[in-house]
């Protein structure tokens, strides 16, 4: 495993953590705000999956369900709060 | 059999199939009283028949579990029993204590045998499953305690392997957990809250783990598949198992003045719980398909791949339908609890416990397996048995949604009662298909006695 | 745990019809932890579904409430997640190349940010129940306590694991050649990062 292709992988994991906290603080809300969070949480997450959990060398198989976790998990967050707003 | 001590265990298997017997024959008497009323009254009323039927089940389950560790134990250690004296003088402690409690139930009132026992002195009598005297659930724990020392001083002495250890911890868990029997606290809803620990912390917790390492053993030795393989398979099954099922608890908690989390809680974690039952199919075929040899005794291997398909069934699914807090709301406590418990029983314990006796009975009578007549007779009650609980399953399925219909969900709801008699036809059924399953067990009885070709051990 | 499991997978694949698919070309670690984490995902999966429909069916209680919880000690969370995640595959990284010293400092790093979490975790429940919060306090409370305290109990176990590849990596049962156990424990950790990068959006900053 590329050790510097983990170092970028990780630095990116981090600036998008430090987003999320900026919209959180600032207390932006909203449908903009919310998309933005839950598309960096899909970013991050999908990261950590190829990345770190190394499913990059996995059969796409395995990438569907575990990528279609992801998805499936933030579609119905994103659901629940468009139905809410 | 490798070990001389082994043989204690078939005592045991002989007085759990006693008991089974017992077991059916109360059952098809209850079965009948729910459509005529009066069948056997007042000599056998229907709370004594469906207390023996519900009370049998469990003592020959737990007889089973005793015979199934003396069976593997000394296998797995690669030791002598510590005391094979001790589990023969305990087996005849346990059969006649349960002998004289179901006497007790049948010859004087329930009242009456409270008030003989002594249980003004410490109240544990008169609930669901717990309804035995003071003196049979003490009797219980010296024996259960008894039998672990014993267990467990054989496994200290030799060979630990992860098969013996969840065994161990599971026969360690359901002793643990019966210990909650004694306490019974005046306010209902903490009763009822620690009754759960006993029922549900048993059946959806530490048996799982007994079952899981008593299917494992089975498996490793008719398929020949490598222990680390089938050992890392019961690690995973294990933690799934406590992991949904402790916390699944809570299912029992939605309605009885519980506070309101456990609704959120014991529905999402019960939810899980067919988790740890799909893998234990998975692991039964999955370890079937790779086997390493052919072993002659086909009934046996018919019966762990049984336990794996009906227990994720009947422990899983029909677990599954009811078990959410909005649709359990309706279900509660109607047949639909019966199904599930029917099948759920049949086939994780009773076929897990058939599992090893098929397993090991030919093998503690001198040879590798019984002859091919003989097993096609154990395979026919299996079919019997195993068709005949779904059918069962099915009847009270329907019996269930019907009484939910007319006496919880339509505009004008019927008295308990009146929904009873609307669903008469179905216990009919359920009786006619009882039959049939006294028929399996007569042939799975009949076939220790087919005689023909044997090979030996 | 050797890759036994994979060399019977490779000798007969078409002996085991329909497991096999999953079986051989899984992620790296052993089957069985793939197993156990897809049963895990799940379980988190329906827990944040039910927080959100929770939330959409009392969206002002939600609203009204997130603004209590600590962001700050939440985003550091995620960093010391992430971070424990990254020095973890640094180790695997390292060992790949047989180095194996380096491979147990990084596991070291990763088990101390790991532990960090805890920490933080810990202040932030203190200063809940010091308010007088509990489960029953309300659905939102109810729903922040018990999922933070599910994913907790996770990150603990994960510890557990950790700590014992790096004592297995120190007395040198791990090389280039085979890290299979390190791979596993690994896999674990990064679902257990993995979760909370879902949680910490959803329960304490979505609004």
């Amino acid at each position: 495993m590329n050790a510097r292709r983990l170092d970028l992988v990780f630095a990116f994991l981090v600036a998008a953590t430090g987003v999320t906290w900026v919209v959180g603080e600032s207390g932006s809300a909203g449908p903009a705000a919310v998309a933005l969070i839950l598309g960096l949480a899909f970013a991050k997450g999908w990261l950590v999956i190829r990345e770190f959990m190394v499913l990059r060398r996995a059969s796409l198989l395995w990438n569907l369900i575990v990528g279609g976790w992801l998805t499936l998990v933030l579609a119905i967050i994103a659901l629940t709060y468009w139905k809410a707003l | 059999m490798q070990y001389k001590s082994q043989a204690v265990a078939k005592p045991y298997f002989i007085g759990a199939l006693a008991l089974f017997v017992a077991q059916i024959l109360f059952g098809l008497v209850m079965g009948l009283q729910y459509v005529v009323g009066d069948f056997l009254f007042p000599h056998i009323p229907f709370n004594v028949a469906r207390m023996v039927h519900t009370n049998a089940l469990i003592v020959w389950l737990l007889m089973g579990f005793m015979g199934a560790a003396y069976y593997l134990v000394p296998e797995e250690s690669e030791t002598e029993l510590f005391s094979p004296k001790l589990a023969i003088a305990l087996f005849w402690i346990f059969l006649v204590a349960a002998g004289l409690t179901v006497v007790g139930y049948l010859t004087v009132p329930y009242a009456t045998l409270a008030k003989m026992t002594g249980n003004d002195l410490l109240p544990t009598m008169g609930r669901e499953f717990l309804e035995q005297p003071l003196l049979t659930k003490m009797g219980i724990v010296v024996v259960a305690l008894a039998f672990l020392f014993n267990i467990t001083m054989t496994v200290l002495k030799g060979r630990k392997t992860a098969i013996n250890t969840v065994l161990l911890l599971g026969l360690w868990g359901l002793a643990v957990m019966f210990l909650f029997s004694f306490y019974n606290p005046d306010n209902v809803v903490k009763d009822k809250f620690y009754w759960w620990w006993v029922v549900h912390l048993w059946v959806e917790g530490v048996w799982e783990l007994i079952l899981g390492a008593i299917l494992a053993f089975v498996l490793i030795k008719i398929t020949g598949v490598d222990r680390e393989v089938i050992e890392k398979w019961l690690y995973v099954i294990i933690t799934l198992t406590l992991v949904t099922g402790i916390i699944g608890t809570g299912h029992h908690y939605y309605w009885i003045g519980t506070p309101e989390y456990w609704q959120v809680w014991g529905g999402i974690f019960s939810a899980l719980e067919p988790i740890p039952f799909f893998a234990l199919t998975l692991f039964a075929f999955n370890m079937v398909n790779r086997r390493r040899r052919e072993h002659p005794n086909k009934a046996a291997t018919l019966w762990a791949l049984g336990t794996g398909v009906m227990s994720f069934l009947g422990a899983g699914v029909w677990g599954f339908l009811h078990t959410l807090a909005p649709v359990n709301y309706y279900t509660h406590g109607t047949q639909i609890t019966a199904a599930h418990g029917h099948m759920a029983f049949y086939g994780a314990y009773v076929m897990v416990v058939l599992t090893i006796i098929s397993y090991a009975m030919p093998l503690l009578r001198g040879r590798a397996a019984n002859s091919n007549k003989a097993q096609v007779a154990e395979m026919w009650s299996f079919w019997l048995m195993t068709i005949s609980i779904t059918f069962i399953t099915l009847f009270l399925t329907a019996a269930g949604i019907l009484q939910v219909w007319l006496q919880r969900v339509s505009d004008n709801p019927m008295p308990f009662m009146v929904a009873q008699d609307q669903v008469a036809l179905f216990y009919w059924m359920r009786e006619w298909t009882g039959v049939v399953f006294l028929v399996g067990l007569v042939v799975y009885l009949w076939s220790f006695f087919v005689k023909g070709e044997e090979k030996a051990a | 745990m050797s890759s036994n499991t994979a060399s019977i997978a490779v000798q007969n694949p078409a002996a085991r019809p329909g497991f096999s698919l999953l079986d051989r070309y899984h992620p790296p670690g052993d089957l069985a932890i793939w197993v156990f984490i897809l049963a895990e995902l799940l379980a988190f999966g329906v827990f944040f579904a039910v927080y959100a429909v929770a939330r959409m069916k009392n969206v002002e209680l939600f609203n009204a409430m997130q603004p209590n919880l600590d962001r700050s000690a939440g985003a550091i969370n995620t960093v010391l997640l992430l971070a424990a995640s990254w020095c973890v595959a640094r180790a695997v990284a390292a060992i790949e190349h047989g180095r194996r010293a380096a491979s147990a400092r990084w596991l070291v790093a990763g088990i101390g940010c790991g532990a960090g979490f805890l920490v933080v975790k810990l202040f932030e429940y203190a200063a809940k129940f010091a308010a007088g919060i509990n489960l029953a306090t309300n659905d939102f409370y109810m729903f922040y306590l018990s999922l933070t305290f599910f994913h907790f109990m996770h990150v603990i176990l994960g510890l557990v694991i950790l700590v014992a590849v790096w004592l297995k990596t120190r007395a040198g049962a791990y090389s280039a050649a085979d890290h299979h156990g390190m791979e596993t424990g690994a896999a674990y950790w990064h679902m257990v990062d993995l979760v909370w990068i879902v949680l910490f959006p959803l329960v304490y900053v979505m609004r």
